[in-house]
């Protein structure tokens, strides 16, 4: 794809994502019925759900991509992988803040070592060594190694993490969603979860190909200053 | 050009660190028996030339090849080829000479370790320092027993990147001969310096490396290295 | 497969030569773990804490922050006279590299966690007498889990121009599994369970070393190549 093309590309879906974005908030003010438990606070769970597996998603994305860089080198899947690891820790902040706002109401408390948030937390700290792995070398070719090399333990790292957190400590709800007889959630809530899930992916990708599309712009005027040279 | 068996070959080699060309599409072809002599000012990617020659480095493009074999960073076995003495010593300061020489030869697959040591610390004159441990040696004494390091394996080529810069008169001799017996063995030597006085009249072939690129290519033929040094001068300003 | 043997042995012989000759990782490394010992004493109320409910803790944090110190400085060795380069450009493959230093730091790091067991159990007033071979085999996994992870992110960080400091921002988040599985397993095998109960955990603290060994193995040659 060019980079006119990704930019493009990047618009619709970013158009696409936000005009969902303001449905789904509609959704959750509006038209969804409150959770018998623990009431009105339980509609975050539309907004920090989806994001949370957005940054999954991101971290999976980036170390496919950081693999594929390792073995074929081609600059524009280590591009994807950046891009990919910047909208994952967007996400996973996004999870950082509205896990303790909920937390705070449900819980009594900000922060607990819920399995969930304990490893978004860590997820979290993977994007940022990431990062700064990248843009710590003199090499930039080298920065590049290091930071697929990351992106990749980390990613293997996860189920670990999830794992021994979980068996660790596990105050959260169960899960709701993916159990073998079926979900639970009542139907409009589930609607509009899958409905989130869908719209954040929708931004995260939108995102992406804009984020990409600017590292496409620089790589090309690397480009040209060196032939310039 | 000399006729002998093509040892040395690149192709379109580059290599940019971002956006600064270190090695700009350059190639590069040698035989058996050639001495070159690569000489340029500082920055003008010299070392980065020779460590993608050694296989140390991966060119950004372009390719290498050392006896027919292209450098395949998946395989190992053309490192045996190739020996690099830098300015560097590659040596562990808290281990004997001896020890030193028997890590690498472990490393290379040496089969007659003992005697090939022992041969090549009688060949650079430390024989009696074989057991010194190497950070009480002098920087001379450090070049001599890295240049047996180098030698360890036979290695056809051989690169040496500024071997000469802070040599004292006795180690620079060894040197000298060492090299003159490496041309006689027929193997294929590249010297990198921007010391022009150093081992040109060596060299069979001479480049002067500027930015990245060889802007001029010949041999001394007869002229004293004073010609050479004029010739340079202006290579180098007109492109610089 | 034998030449591969005896480039590994060649890399963890040289290592150990050096270690044993300047003694500066493990003298800097048991020095630490003592003197961790001796502060985290001052740092406990004893009144309201149980020395020994907390030492398995901070035995595993001793041997993170230890192991971290040592470890960290693997490459910085090799950097001296550019002797990595050295080893990178002869015919040992990169894994082979990579086996024979984890093997070097483990050996470090296991002879540290057995110093730290003993000296944590003589101030905090821990029975060593019971599980102890259990208990030195859950260390001997946990040093291996580390040391591959940290071999590893010790190359990356010589790399860079942070250096060491960029070591805990990478390492630690990955140590999560590591400590909860070894602290699971080793504080009930210390209160005297037997080591039934806690095989689950010593079973994935096991998956999580074999797993960094792997990973390692394969991806230290991207980290080393030019």
């Amino acid at each position: 794809m060019t980079t006119a093309g990704m930019r493009r590309g990047g618009v619709v879906l970013t158009v696409l994502g936000l005009a969902g974005l303001i449905a789904l908030y509609w959704m959750c003010f509006f038209w969804v019925s409150t959770e018998v438990n623990q009431g009105v606070i339980q509609r975050i769970f539309y907004v920090h759900v989806p994001a949370a597996w957005t940054s999954f998603l991101a971290i999976g994305f980036a170390a496919l991509a950081s693999g594929m860089y390792l073995w074929l080198r081609d600059d524009r899947l280590d591009r994807a992988a950046l891009c990919a690891i910047e909208g994952g820790l967007v996400f996973a902040t996004l999870v950082l803040t509205t896990g303790p706002l909920w937390g705070k109401i449900a819980w009594g408390t900000y922060w607990t070592w819920e399995p969930r948030l304990t490893l978004t937390l860590l997820l979290w700290f993977i994007f940022v060594g990431y990062i700064m792995v990248r843009n710590s070398t003199e090499d930039p070719d080298k920065g590049k190694r290091f930071a697929a090399v990351v992106a990749i333990i980390g990613a293997l790292d996860i189920p670990f993490i999830h794992l021994s957190v979980v068996w660790f400590r596990s105050l959260h709800p169960e899960p709701v969603v993916a159990k073998p007889d079926g979900p639970t959630l009542p139907g409009d809530m589930l609607a509009t979860l899958l409905f989130g899930v869908l719209v954040f992916s929708l931004l995260f990708f939108g995102l992406f190909l804009f984020r990409y599309a600017v590292e496409a712009l620089r790589a090309e005027a690397d480009l040209r200053a060196r032939s310039a040279a | 050009m000399s006729s002998g068996r093509l040892v040395l070959e690149a192709k379109g080699l580059h290599r940019n660190y971002g956006s600064v060309v270190a090695v700009d599409d350059l190639d590069l072809s040698m035989s058996e028996g050639e001495f070159l002599t690569i000489v340029g000012p500082n920055g003008a990617g010299k070392s980065t030339l020779l460590s993608m020659l050694s296989g140390a480095m991966r060119p950004t493009t372009g390719s290498v090849s050392v006896c027919g074999e292209q450098l395949d960073f998946g395989r190992q076995e053309w490192r045996h080829r190739i020996g690099m003495l830098s300015h560097q010593g590659f040596l562990y300061d808290r281990m004997t000479v001896e020890e030193n020489l028997h890590f690498y030869g472990k490393l290379f697959g040496v089969t007659d370790l003992e005697d090939r040591i022992a041969s090549r610390l009688r060949r650079v004159g430390l024989s009696e320092r074989a057991r010194s441990e190497v950070r009480k040696l002098s920087h001379g004494m450090r070049q001599r027993a890295s240049l047996a390091r180098a030698l360890l394996h036979d290695p056809d080529v051989v690169l040496l990147d500024e071997p000469y810069s802070g040599l004292d008169p006795a180690a620079s001799l060894v040197l000298r001969d060492v090299l003159e017996e490496l041309k006689d063995g027929r193997r294929t030597v590249v010297m990198v310096t921007h010391n022009l006085r150093e081992g040109l009249e060596m060299a069979t072939r001479i480049a002067i490396q500027v930015a990245g690129r060889f802007h001029w290519e010949g041999s001394l033929k007869g002229a004293g290295w004073e010609d050479f040094e004029s010739r340079y001068h202006r290579v180098v300003e007109g492109r610089v | 497969m034998s030449t591969y043997l005896t480039q590994v042995w060649a890399i963890l012989r040289k290592d150990l030569v050096l270690e044993i000759r300047s003694r500066e990782r493990v003298g800097a490394m048991c020095a630490f773990a003592v003197l961790t010992g001796v502060l985290f004493n001052f740092s406990i109320d004893t009144t309201t804490v149980r020395p020994n409910e907390v030492a398995t803790g901070l035995i595993w944090m001793t041997l993170i922050f230890g192991g971290l110190l040592g470890v960290g400085r693997t490459f910085h060795l090799e950097s001296q006279d550019g002797a990595l380069q050295g080893i990178l450009m002869s015919p040992a493959p990169k894994d082979a590299i990579f086996i024979g230093k984890l093997i070097a730091n483990f050996v470090l790091l296991f002879v540290v966690s057995l110093l730290v067991l003993g000296v944590f159990g003589l101030f905090f007033g821990i029975d060593l007498g019971r599980n102890l071979s259990w208990v030195v085999f859950v260390l001997g996994i946990g040093s291996l889990g580390f040391v591959a992870v940290g071999t590893l992110f010790a190359a990356v960080a010589e790399g860079t121009h942070l250096r060491e400091t960029l070591l805990p921002v990478l390492v630690f988040p990955l140590m999560v599994p590591m400590v909860i599985y070894g602290v699971g397993a080793m504080m009930p095998l210390l209160s005297g369970r037997p080591f039934t109960e806690v095989e689950g955990n010593v079973r994935m603290l096991g998956a999580f070393a074999l797993a960094a060994v792997a990973a390692g193995a394969v991806l230290f040659r991207y980290v080393v190549e030019d």
